[in-house]
């Protein structure tokens, strides 16, 4: 199990009122890891925020969760399913 | 007020285990609404970075919690004490500014406050006899302008 997708998981659930459409998504590419968010559709916005805040805020809080593993991470946000 | 806040403890703890990081949530109720602090000596990897990753674990909280607090209440994140030191730091600043506005009749002001700063601002100026405040600035940057009463 991974630090940074499951930081991402337990996040976008809460954030969400389908906690049970988000899945997350995680791989290695160069020494970076990917995460990948879906969220059910008509609720990018809750995860995306006014002018993209809470987006920045989970973007902050799965590099701090890459940083222990001493890895960068680019949180890409999508809806629907992997 | 309490069940207000119990969804809110449970979600930090399985972010912090999601994290893996061990920590345990002190609730602290105050008038403003609950405190949360994030104590255990992990926890201080989200005091890094000018407290950034506290901003954004406030943020979130704000987003999925805030509305089911009662009134004006709000919830405060903190880990370690960190932002309570920084509150406690500008709340000190302001009281020095206000005195030295009394002193020398000059206006007085301190950097670019976000609003939940600059609330802090005026309420330590309040206490000091003498001294008001004015919040002044256009949307992209505001501060607190302190002077001595007229």
């Amino acid at each position: 199990m991974s630090a940074v997708r499951d930081v991402v998981e337990v996040l976008a659930r809460a954030l969400t009122d389908q906690p049970d459409q988000v899945q997350v998504r995680e791989s290695q590419h160069k020494g970076t890891t990917l995460v990948e968010l879906y969220v059910a559709p008509g609720e990018l916005g809750k995860v995306i925020g006014k002018q993209g805040r809470t987006a920045a805020a989970l973007r902050t809080l799965a590099s701090t969760a890459g940083e222990k593993e001493g890895k960068p991470v680019t949180l890409e946000i999508r809806d629907g399913k992997p | 007020m309490a069940d207000a806040t119990e969804p809110i403890v449970e979600f930090l703890n399985r972010f912090t285990r999601a994290l893996g990081v061990n920590s345990a949530v002190d609730v602290e109720q105050t008038p403003d609404g609950p405190r949360l602090n994030l104590s255990g000596g992990e926890a201080e990897i989200l005091a890094r970075h000018r407290g950034e990753p506290l901003k954004a674990l406030q943020h979130v909280v704000d987003m999925a919690y805030g509305r089911a607090l009662p009134d004006e209440q709000r919830v405060f994140v903190d880990a370690l004490e960190y932002r309570k030191g920084k509150d406690v730091e500008l709340r000190q600043m302001a009281k020095l500014l206000a005195d030295k506005a009394k002193q020398t009749g000059l206006e007085q002001q301190l950097g670019p406050l976000n609003p939940y700063e600059r609330r802090i601002v005026h309420l330590a100026v309040a206490e000091v006899p003498g001294a008001t405040t004015e919040s002044i600035g256009d949307a992209f940057s505001k501060t607190v302008l302190i002077s001595a009463r007229k």
